[in-house]
């Protein structure tokens, strides 16, 4: 088959116009579209982690929200040992009250110092020296043990007992104790 | 035979010529992969619109869930802080030194021929749980010496039953100057100073007895 002038011509034409069509399907339709599909990919990927990290959050902090009155309730019940007012109204006048029970009757609290406490913000700390001029021994020992169960908030640091200068009979005893109150 | 003439042969040969035509030819092909490329990309048309459906859902997810997790994150750090404050309450509660017992074992282990004169203790440390006590006192027996130490060592195995790392060493240990009366006997004494080491906390270790000092 022999192809005419005019024919060529048109064929000429017809891939021109075939190739121009490729190249504008494929640059200004196919491609763009394809770029924009991969942006909105890319957005998915990285808001799939995000959304499921924010979910992991919401959950972990119901499940600590569930857990949490368990491991908190020991503040409230500090806080609702700790008489309101100036500790050095109300320390010295229950210690010798708590002796007093116990059958001590001369006991001296003195405030000696307070620091503010650092991990525990709202509390600050007293030391306390509490001197009893004449116990004996074993009554002083079952006292101490009283102090230590029944004051929780309170921990003895030191303490010394020796005979008394003027009754070798009875003993003088003194302690330091860290006190926990209200900042 | 007869004889057959074609006089339509020029027109037949014309439309043969037509129906072959290689333009016409192209065109439909060309018209067909037209078709095929449109249809392919009205399919990623299709699937961009997927994508944006579910971009547009996940944002509107994220722009819900976000405060959400902000808060939830702001009550965890709360609710932690007030975890952490508890426990350390509670441990600074449970972990104090129990005085009381300490005195009970060791005046549990002080025999008759020892008087204590004396008794001191401090804590060195409250974070390493480092306690000192220092018990003055004076044996009486043929050997008051000797009493002293047997004190000195009975003091370390009880309390290493209950607490850790005990030493009881002797800081001094002198012949007293007057002998006493004991069940009608005037016996020599010793004064001895005894300085023990211990730490509280955590679970108990039987501490080895310290060797008899000769």
């Amino acid at each position: 088959m022999k192809l005419g002038k005019e024919e060529i011509q048109k064929l000429a034409l017809g891939i021109l116009l075939l190739i121009g069509v490729v190249y504008s399907y494929f640059d200004m339709l196919l491609f763009p579209e394809l770029k924009k599909q991969d942006a909105v990919a890319k957005n998915i990927a990285s808001l799939s982690p995000e959304i499921k990290k924010a979910q992991e959050q919401i959950k972990r902090a119901q499940d600590l929200e569930q857990s949490a009155p368990g491991k908190t309730q020991v503040v409230p019940q500090v806080e609702a040992m700790i008489p309101d007012g100036a500790p050095v109204a109300w320390f010295p006048p229950r210690i010798s009250e708590l002796f007093k029970r116990e059958g001590i009757d001369k006991v001296a609290a003195k405030l000696n110092n307070e620091t503010a406490e650092k991990d525990l913000p709202g509390f600050r700390r007293i030391a306390w020296t509490i001197d009893f001029p004449k116990v004996d021994f074993i009554g002083y020992a079952r006292a101490l043990s009283t102090l230590e169960n029944d004051e929780p908030l309170v921990a003895v640091t030191s303490l010394s007992i020796e005979p008394s200068v003027d009754d070798v009979e009875t003993q003088r005893a003194l302690i330091t104790v860290n006190n926990l109150v209200k900042q | 035979m007869s004889l057959r003439l074609n006089l339509y042969h020029e027109v037949q040969k014309q439309a043969a010529l037509k129906r072959r035509d290689p333009l016409k030819l192209s065109l439909y092909g060309m018209g067909a992969i037209a078709v095929c490329m449109a249809g392919y990309y009205f399919l990623q048309l299709g699937k961009s619109h997927g994508l944006n459906s579910e971009l547009d859902r996940l944002k509107a997810e994220h722009s819900k869930l976000d405060p959400e997790a902000k808060t939830a994150l702001k009550r965890e750090e709360e609710l932690a802080a007030k975890i952490k404050m508890n426990e350390l309450i509670e441990r600074r509660i449970e972990e104090r030194l129990y005085w009381a017992p300490l005195l009970e074992q060791l005046v549990g282990v002080v025999p008759r021929e020892v008087q204590l004169i004396k008794i001191s203790g401090e804590i060195e440390s409250e974070i390493t749980k480092k306690c000192t006590l220092t018990i003055n006192g004076i044996s009486a027996g043929t050997d008051a010496r000797g009493i002293a130490e047997e004190l000195r060592i009975a003091v370390a195995e009880r309390l290493g039953t209950k607490y850790r790392n005990v030493t009881a060493k002797f800081r001094s240990l002198d012949d007293g100057s007057e002998p006493v009366a004991l069940e009608g006997k005037q016996l020599p004494t010793a004064a001895f100073v005894i300085a023990v080491d211990l730490t509280w906390g955590g679970e108990a270790l039987a501490a080895a007895a310290p060797r008899r000092k000769r």
